[in-house]
């Protein structure tokens, strides 16, 4: 059978780890700026209990939210720390024998047919998940036969419950569920409401042919999901490759060709490292924590693996762009590498020898004076009138 | 099991090129040095005023002056305006 965790509100909860007061009061993840890519008006994200007790709902105009509770507070998105925040719940997950497909921030799959027998059925192993989640995040386990099913029963269950949905009772648990649970656009909600379809079981009682013809792909699609889904086995993830680098500024950067000035020493310095070796980088991320005390990031799946510092960093560069307030600390993180590959030699490198007899002579230095006493100098902002801010010192240790 | 490779984050913290360091300036009514670091100053080469960053918390106010010491040595030094002490800077 196929399992879901899922913890509602993760964004959230895992901001609301930094002021854990806020979580009793009617407190809503703030929007996204205005100007933002992407981004039209400002919809307010998840929100607490309290909020949703003075009646705001998430997806709600923030006017409209502020307008109805008039003591709503806006946490700021934490991007990073949710990152973070979920990276050490799947890896708890994983340790204690689950391979885990994370689908989306606080939703997670994994097949329990391996794992029953190692913890001695099927409830013992769905709360050895839940104990690896740790209570903190009120997570909530649905079980079924497919994917589309489990998250359902996950999204109807209480925090800390275990909902498992027999082949056999799908049809009728799926049959009163509301249609938000299905992964459409609002104008096709909107469209199916006016056709008086409100339930998953109204939907799936349509004839498909019908469907695809008024709704087109996304509706022919929600209406496989809402009649259970398409049987499919859960792929466990490959662990992230964690390699990142990060570069403290002493003090606050808002200049973009600062910022780029940087991102190109951590692009080479994190493509250097021996982890790397001989192996292409497909996905990267760029991180950075702000002086305001948020954080921002961006990923990116590159068209075609690349091992070319100019390259991702061409690929990165823009998202500076969008940062939204100065930054103390930038960080780039190769979140996924290809397989080894073999390498094309040079039959006569130029330079070979100089370099490597300068990397070993480096070697040396490091070995002797111990790590950090290799330095690049990087020019920041050679115009500047204060000497000290022309150019920073960024260690070398690869 | 799923095993995981080890921990292979890395925080490096860029430091200050062209650091002011404090230095021991003796100087004149007019505020010019005659003596840095014990060294008596032969000549004054040049001066200069930087007033930036007014607009923050922070703002910088130095009167940087190149002298030549006793020994030969080049060297500049600053007035600190907005903090007070006098320091030696490498890159002005």
């Amino acid at each position: 059978m196929i399992a879901c965790i899922s913890i509602p509100g993760f964004e959230l909860k895992a901001a609301l780890r930094k002021a854990p007061s806020l979580a009793l009061r009617p407190a809503a993840l703030a929007p996204e700026p205005v100007g933002s890519p992407g981004t039209g008006e400002p919809l307010l994200g998840p929100v607490t209990a309290a909020a949703e007790a003075a009646g705001v709902r998430p997806g709600m105009r923030l006017g409209e939210a502020l307008a109805t509770c008039p003591r709503l507070m806006l946490v700021d998105p934490d991007p990073a720390a949710a990152e973070q925040a979920w990276e050490e719940i799947v890896r708890s997950l994983e340790d204690v024998g689950f391979a885990v497909d994370p689908a989306a921030l606080g939703i997670a799959y994994f097949e329990t047919r391996g794992v029953e027998r190692l913890y001695g059925g099927l409830e013992p192993a769905l709360r050895r998940a839940l104990a690896a989640v740790g209570s903190a995040w009120d997570a909530r386990v649905g079980v079924a036969g497919r994917r589309f099913a489990a998250l359902a029963a996950a999204s109807v269950a209480r925090p800390g419950q275990l909902l498992v949905v027999r082949d056999e009772e799908m049809g009728r648990f799926l049959a009163p569920l509301p249609l938000t649970l299905l992964p459409l656009e609002r104008q096709r909600y909107e469209e199916l409401e006016a056709l008086g379809v409100r339930r998953l079981g109204q939907l799936a009682g349509l004839p498909g042919g019908a469907v695809a013809e008024r709704l087109g792909p996304d509706g022919q699609r929600a209406w496989g999901l809402a009649r259970g889904g398409a049987a499919a086995r859960v792929r466990g993830r490959r662990p992230p490759a964690e390699l990142a680098e990060s570069l403290e500024f002493p003090e606050a950067v808002a200049n973009e060709l600062t910022l780029r000035r940087a991102l190109g020493v951590l692009v080479e310095t994190a493509l250097a490292r021996p982890e790397r070796r001989d192996r292409f980088v497909r996905k990267v991320a760029l991180g950075a924590r702000l002086v305001s005390g948020g954080s921002w990031r961006r990923s990116l799946t590159l068209r075609e693996p690349s091992a070319e510092a100019d390259r991702i960093r061409v690929a990165l560069a823009p998202r500076l762009a969008e940062l939204p307030a100065p930054v103390v600390e930038l960080r780039v993180e190769i979140v996924e590498l290809t397989d080894p590959a073999g390498r094309q030699l040079e039959l006569l490198a130029a330079g070979a020898e100089d370099r490597s007899r300068l990397r070993d002579g480096l070697r040396q230095v490091r070995a002797s004076s111990g790590s950090g006493s290799v330095c690049t100098v990087v020019e920041v902002a050679p115009w500047s009138r204060i000497p000290e801010t022309r150019a920073l010192f960024v260690p070398r240790d690869d | 099991m799923v095993a995981h490779s080890g921990d292979t984050r890395a925080l490096r913290t860029a430091g200050r090129l062209s650091e002011p360091r404090p230095a021991r300036v003796e100087s004149n009514f007019d505020g010019t040095p005659w003596q840095v670091n014990h060294q008596p100053v032969v000549v004054v080469r040049e001066e200069w005023r930087v007033l930036d960053r007014w607009w923050t918390e922070e703002p910088v106010v130095r009167r940087y002056f190149e002298v030549v010491l006793e020994s030969g040595e080049n060297t500049v030094v600053f007035h600190d305006g907005a903090g007070g002490g006098w320091f030696t800077q490498r890159g002005a």
